[in-house]
């Protein structure tokens, strides 16, 4: 068996008036986490549309577990949570449940056994109502979502696409699906979420690919994006009130490019080549009182804003025009 | 691969086989085909003379017993009325010619009082010759009663007369009960199949079956598919399955649904004409032509008309089928869908607007025409099998065509519906739509 678990291959996705992807490569190592992250109308949803065969890619191969992801059976493996969530309305929830997994080649009895499983286990079946004999439009929206949750994870899949899982969940079913995607990666499952949410992505992923205007902007694991990077952010802290002098140091593009923050405390971005103890040692000289002044790593919030921006939305528009 | 196939089928078959509507329609449809047969032949029944055109009073001044002929005869009419105890007899009242009159006066007010008799006959020297009579009363607007009277005084007028003229009294009994009845059968190349009446409603049953059917379960698939994408449903199921096997399995389900209903259809109707319909009609002349008609439409339908109308079923409901699935993957609403499946509409109902011709005339051009065309041979040709003889290898010709039409149809679908399942937004052009296919 490959120990990738996805292997796109310079993929390429027209449609009539724009490029969705162009030229996308990346890699999903077996087991790990992996992100997908880019703004709307990135190529999120095309890339996992073309990975499950869904649409087809005008260029480029997609391999699955090391196999063509056309390979009969493959497709099998995978578990899919789409963005637009739906489920047959008027159907029975265990009908739904078990109509969805044999599609994916289970055999109805080991299904029937596996839904009771579930449905227990996300408190859909409890003491004075089993709402798996309810019908589908009977159930609140969040019930609704964990039903579809169960339905892409009941045939046990060794890789579990979820596009833009967190959309629409309040705090608690959000922190249960973390606690589940955890939970397929410690049983050795292999997870691809694409999010704009880049808090999330920076808890739960191991590596992630960011994509803007249909081409690959960075990828990689977050630790190396991270690194490669550099540590370009500063903390910092004054005591009283911002000085003259201070704030056109801080004011200084050949210095600090970026900066937010309030009277007392900052944070700053360097410019590219400006170096952190040259801010320390221009500050200290325009006589401020400094309390904190930590090079911080950046958040993927950070990254995604700099590298995006940078380039990603340029070539977004170009690609849409 | 086809595995999956049969799960979407058995999906689509058991959901739609459970719902009440489903139970609804199998249960109504042959109820009301069955009423469409009995009520004529109950109106029929109806219909017939009463019992009142023995409640009269009959003034006869022929002074040759004419008017107690008539009374014998009208007594011994056994399709007067239901009530064969009715004892209630015409009144005669021999008169002489100058009293006539008085007696019409009389009979007047009997008549003009509540729950009297119906009203009287006046038999005078002009009905002796053979040229007319007189009647008045309250039935005198209905015109079964009064044929039943003309026909009795014409009947006993003349067997008087054949009597008067020395014809032999066994003679003329035969011939007063002489009761002809034409015994029509359908004459072909082929040998001799049922009445002609019989075929014709075959015919027609099965054509209205047929269509119902492709409208009902074509209209469902429509439904389906559009649920299915505007429940976004669809992405789940097509990541799991391609949209072709989506599409066959669609349509098979909904078939097997369909070839269900028909077949419940053909059983209830053949009950409910056959086993009740003899109850309905109890006390009814026998032969009377509607029961004939209504009782004979299935039992003188062959084996293989149904089989060849079962055969035509499942290819042209694949057809039309396969043409919603399209219709309403192309769009996102139940009104657009109406729009989108005008063009498939005017397929269906162009074949059936043209159903009168054919059945007029089963063997015109426009008939033959009609039996070779893919979207209407479906329907037009075992209809045409009910009425008239059709070669066989008329027949498996017509079929071919057909199944080859069905195959394109599937093949255009398809296309479309790979597309349009997750095309979202704004209706899509008529060029959009050749794109897709063009594209697919």
């Amino acid at each position: 068996m490959s120990d990738l678990a996805i292997d796109i291959r310079n993929v390429v996705k027209r449609y009539e008036e724009h490029v969705a992807v162009r030229d996308l490569s990346l890699q999903v190592p077996t087991g790990s986490v992996y992100g997908l992250l880019g703004p709307n109308g990135a190529g999120k949803t095309t890339t996992i549309r073309m990975i499950l065969d869904i649409i087809a890619p005008d260029a480029g191969t997609i391999s699955l577990f090391g196999q063509p992801h056309t390979t009969i059976g493959v497709l099998d493996r995978v578990g899919y949570l789409p963005e637009e969530r739906g489920l047959y309305k008027k159907m029975q929830v265990r009908r739904v449940l078990l109509f969805l997994a044999e599609l994916k080649g289970v055999k109805p009895a080991e299904a029937t056994r596996r839904i009771d499983e579930w449905l227990e286990r996300f408190s859909l079946t409890t003491a004075d109502k089993d709402w798996g004999d309810a019908k589908v439009d009977e159930l609140s929206r969040g019930m609704q979502q964990k039903v579809q949750f169960i339905a892409t994870l009941l045939h046990d899949p060794d890789l579990v696409i979820l596009d833009e899982p967190f959309s629409g969940l309040d705090p608690i079913n959000a922190q249960a699906l973390k606690d589940a995607v955890l939970e397929l990666k410690q049983r050795g499952k292999t997870v691809i979420f694409s999010t704009h949410v880049m808090d999330n992505a920076e808890k739960m992923c191991d590596s992630v690919c960011i994509i803007s205007g249909g081409v690959k902007v960075l990828d990689g694991r977050v630790t190396d994006v991270k690194r490669a990077v550099g540590v370009r952010h500063v903390a910092l802290a004054v005591a009283g009130d911002v000085q003259n002098g201070v704030g056109d140091v801080l004011r200084d593009r050949a210095l600090v490019t970026k900066m937010e923050g309030n009277t007392n405390y900052f944070e700053l971005e360097l410019a590219p080549n400006a170096d952190s103890q040259t801010l320390l040692r221009r500050l200290i000289d325009a006589g401020a009182s400094i309390q904190r002044f930590e090079l911080v790593q950046p958040s993927l919030h950070q990254i995604f804003l700099q590298r995006v921006g940078a380039t990603g939305i340029e070539t977004g528009m170009s690609g849409h025009g | 691969m086809d595995n999956k196939m049969f799960v979407v089928a058995k999906r689509e078959f058991l959901e739609r086989v459970r719902s009440k509507w489903f139970v609804w329609i199998t249960l109504l449809v042959p109820v009301l085909l069955a009423t469409a047969f009995l009520v004529p032949t109950y109106i029929a029944m109806r219909s017939n003379a009463s019992s009142a055109v023995r409640h009269i009073t009959i003034i006869d001044a022929t002074g040759a017993g004419l008017g107690d002929r008539i009374a014998k005869a009208l007594m011994a009419d056994s399709s007067l009325g239901l009530a064969t105890g009715d004892t209630v007899a015409p009144r005669v009242k021999v008169v002489a010619t100058s009293d006539v009159a008085a007696q019409e006066k009389a009979a007047t007010a009997d008549v003009q009082q509540p729950n009297h008799i119906a009203g009287y006959l006046v038999l005078n020297d002009s009905a002796l010759t053979g040229k007319s009579a007189r009647y008045a009363g309250r039935n005198a607007s209905s015109i079964s009663d009064m044929d039943k009277l003309t026909g009795i005084v014409r009947q006993e007028v003349m067997m008087l007369r054949l009597e008067r003229e020395g014809v032999r009294k066994d003679i003329i009994g035969d011939l007063a009960t002489t009761k002809l009845r034409l015994n029509s059968e359908r004459l072909s190349e082929h040998g001799r199949s049922g009445s002609g009446t019989a075929g014709l409603a075959a015919g027609i049953a099965v054509g209205v079956m047929l269509f119902m059917s492709i409208i009902f379960h074509g209209q469902n698939i429509l439904r389906g598919v559009l649920e299915e994408k505007s429940t976004r449903v669809a992405e789940v199921v097509i990541s799991s399955v391609k949209p072709e096997t989506l599409l066959a399995g669609k349509v098979l389900g909904v078939g097997a649904v369909g070839l269900t209903q028909q077949v419940a259809w053909l059983g209830i109707s053949y009950y409910l004409i056959n086993f009740l319909g003899p109850i309905i009609t109890k006390g009814m002349s026998s032969g009377s032509a509607p029961a004939a008609m209504g009782g004979g439409a299935f039992s003188s339908m062959s084996l293989a008309v149904i089989g060849v109308a079962l055969v035509y079923f499942v290819i042209g409901f694949v057809f039309y089928a396969t043409l919603y699935a399209a219709a309403g993957s192309m769009v996102n609403s139940e009104q657009e869908a109406q729009q989108a499946a005008v063009p498939v509409m005017l397929l269906l109902m162009s074949t059936w607007l043209l159903v009168n011709p054919v059945i007029a005339n089963p063997n015109s051009t426009l008939s033959v025409v009609l039996s070779w065309l893919p979207w209407s041979s479906p329907i037009i040709m075992p209809m045409r099998m009910g009425l008239t003889s059709v070669s066989p290898l008329t027949v498996v010709g017509s079929i071919v065509v057909a199944i080859l039409g069905s195959i394109g149809a599937m093949l255009l679908s398809a296309r479309i519906y790979r597309v349009g399942m997750l095309m979202y937004g704004k209706k899509p052009s008529f060029a959009e739509v050749v794109k897709w296919i063009r594209y697919a």
